[in-house]
């Protein structure tokens, strides 16, 4: 059942990566980044990390993709007259791929929801934490520092255009 | 967090504390001075922390450690950031260049290299390892009065993403094998002949695409011409001498742990044969300098893998040594060639023509670091291969060796075309610089370096091969 299961998600994730990256149009290729993303988070549900599940929803399906958005927002670049009224052959393999997630996503809760942990116990939030900020901290801190640099650099090359 | 940890981070807390000190001082003060005059003591104080410090009593429990080599390195690449910030300040303001942006990410890029040299498991060490390049992806297109300087960036941005993803990858799959990031037993249950299995090997392979990329090793290497071209000289020296030797180093982390280089030795081998060739191939037909520069550090990479897949017969040695030398060397070559380009020199050789009878220093340095880079005794570059190809020959890479040495030979003609430029041309009219008192002062000591280093090499071997036959 569980293998039935990866292997169907595994499949919309390759093929929604693969759409997103032939897709020519920006805004339709975030969708389908978008629903790579949702059933990655559902792999990552089926192996017991529903921790890590929670962050690929929240911070790729959520943040980094709404950030995507606003660049494309900003810059103009996905053609807004063609949103009215989208053709069926743009807007089918989403719905089916989507369709494809929330089906598998019913049958694991209907199976019984929280997936049988493998050989360990699933990770609860604490182990994670503690492993991370104690053990991985210096990682942590040069993650922030490149964050914070990648700021800088941003409004280095938005600050000073023209001669 | 105890107070031995605390000892062992002190350079990176100096420099990431100086880098921001630096962004807020050019904020407060609107002018960059102040942010050069944090710089200074932030690289300078790294470094001699490295130098004086006492080694830990205890192990860390940060996955960073301060054994001879990360020591080593530290101070080799604080100093050279503040040699780069050096011959930087006037370079800069020449082109209009400004803001407190770029010395403060000159120490974050060297933040990152000094994490690289600390590290002791995979996840700090490819993380030093892409904060480096992060901050190189700035530097590289800082010059916005350039025209190709954004679209350097742009093509070091790409390919740096590509090969971070690669070796992102290759050490998952390492880790999903063998089940800890910790350097020593992860190399060792997976890179020692018999080890291996095919995931781990997947997993190696991605890695040495990742770095093969950062060393810009053939076929990894198109990138490297573009930005050499594109970048602001003192950058791409910083590039081609920190970033290189911090690649390298990220090579010697990994490889002495399995006593050879493995089961690496066979893909490392051609790599380092096609550099070598490639490179030095490229550089004859080239007649733009800093192209032709970029083609032969491709080259001197090539040397440097060399010296791993001779790997435990003296050749990391002889890699560390090299990527120490060969980091001054062409430091030294693009601080001449950022105060020659200043003086109305172009981009091909003929524009540097007559140079050496009106502007004697710069070109004097130039000079020295080309021979260097043929590999003139008593220059460090002599030195290091001599070092390399002994390595390589004790070691029963013959072939290898001899190719090196006949690719040295070739590399002969366009050094010496360059040089021929600047001497035997009839002298063209040019502006007068004015040579700042620091760039004197750096580019004399780098010379000065140069000729140390390959003249008296034995202190600095010692304490190598100390580092690698514990």
């Amino acid at each position: 059942m569980e293998a039935y299961l990866f292997y169907l998600l595994a499949a919309v994730t390759v093929i929604g990566t693969v759409l997103a990256i032939t897709e020519k149009h920006p805004v339709h290729a975030i969708v389908y980044l978008v629903s790579s993303f949702f059933s990655l988070a559902a792999i990552f549900f089926l192996l017991a990390a529903p921790l890590i599940a929670m962050f690929e929803v929240i911070i790729y399906a959520g943040a980094v993709m709404v950030l995507f958005m606003f660049v494309i927002m900003m810059l103009d670049v996905g053609r807004s007259g063609d949103g009215l009224r989208p053709g069926l052959r743009q807007w089918l393999p989403a719905m089916l791929l989507a369709g494809v997630i929330l089906a598998l996503l019913g049958m694991m809760l209907a199976h019984g929801g929280w997936p049988a942990p493998g050989a360990g116990a699933a990770a609860t939030l604490r182990d994670f934490s503690l492993t991370l900020f104690r053990q991985h901290g210096v990682a942590i801190e040069i993650i922030s520092l490149q964050l914070l640099f990648a700021v800088v650099g941003a409004l280095y090359f938005g600050k000073r255009r023209g001669p | 967090m105890t107070a031995s940890d605390l000892r062992i981070v002190l350079p990176l807390l100096l420099l990431a504390g100086g880098a921001l000190l630096a962004l807020l001082s050019g904020g407060i003060t609107r002018t960059e001075r102040a942010s050069y005059l944090v710089a200074y003591p932030a690289t300078l104080g790294a470094a001699l922390w490295a130098l004086i410090a006492p080694s830990p009593a205890a192990a860390s429990t940060v996955g960073l450690a301060s054994d001879g080599l990360a020591r080593l390195f530290t101070v080799f690449f604080c100093l050279m950031a503040a040699t780069v910030l050096a011959l930087s300040r006037t370079y800069n303001s020449e082109r209009g260049l400004r803001g407190e942006e770029y010395p403060a990410t000159i120490l974050f890029t060297t933040f990152g290299m000094t994490a690289l040299a600390s590290a002791t498991t995979l996840l700090s060490l490819f993380l030093g390892l892409e904060a480096m390049t992060f901050g190189l992806y700035i530097l590289v297109g800082s010059d916005l009065g350039h025209a190709g300087s954004v679209e350097t960036g742009l093509k070091y941005l790409l390919i740096g993403a590509f090969s971070a993803a690669c070796m992102v990858f290759g050490i998952a799959l390492i880790y999903c094998f063998c089940g800890t990031l910790v350097i020593g037993q992860a190399v060792q249950a997976t890179l020692l002949p018999g080890a291996g299995s095919s995931l781990a090997m997947a997993g190696w392979s991605f890695m040495l695409i990742g770095i093969a990329f950062k060393l810009s090793l053939v076929p990894a290497h198109l990138w490297t011409p573009d930005v050499y071209e594109g970048a602001p000289a003192p950058v791409a020296g910083f590039l081609s001498g920190g970033s290189k030797g911090a690649a390298v180093l990220f090579l010697l982390r990994l490889l002495p742990a399995a006593g050879d280089a493995g089961l690496l030795r066979l893909p490392l081998w051609w790599l380092a044969l096609l550099s070598m060739l490639t490179g030095n191939l490229a550089a004859l037909r080239e007649n733009r300098v800093r192209r032709l520069l970029a083609y032969s550090s491709i080259a001197h990479m090539g040397y440097v893998a060399v010296a791993l897949v001779a790997g435990a017969a003296g050749g990391y040695q002889a890699a560390a040594y090299y990527a120490v030398a060969y980091g001054i060397i062409s430091l030294a070559a693009f601080g001449a060639i950022a105060v020659l380009e200043r003086t109305g020199c172009g981009a091909t050789v003929e524009s540097y023509r007559g140079v050496g009878s009106t502007h004697a220093f710069p070109a004097a340095v130039l000079t020295l670091a080309l021979f260097a880079l043929v590999g003139i005794p008593p220059t460090a570059g002599f030195t290091g291969k001599w070092l390399i190809f002994t390595a390589a020959i004790r070691a029963g890479e013959l072939p290898l060796a001899v190719m090196g040495i006949l690719a040295t030979a070739l590399s002969l003609y366009y050094y010496l075309r360059i040089v021929a430029s600047l001497y035997f041309s009839p002298v063209a009219a040019r502006q007068q610089p004015l040579l700042a008192p620091v760039e004197r002062i750096a580019l004399g000591c780098l010379a000065v370096l140069i000729i140390v280093l390959g003249a008296w090499p034995s202190p600095l071997l010692d304490l190598f091969s100390r580092c690698f036959n514990r």
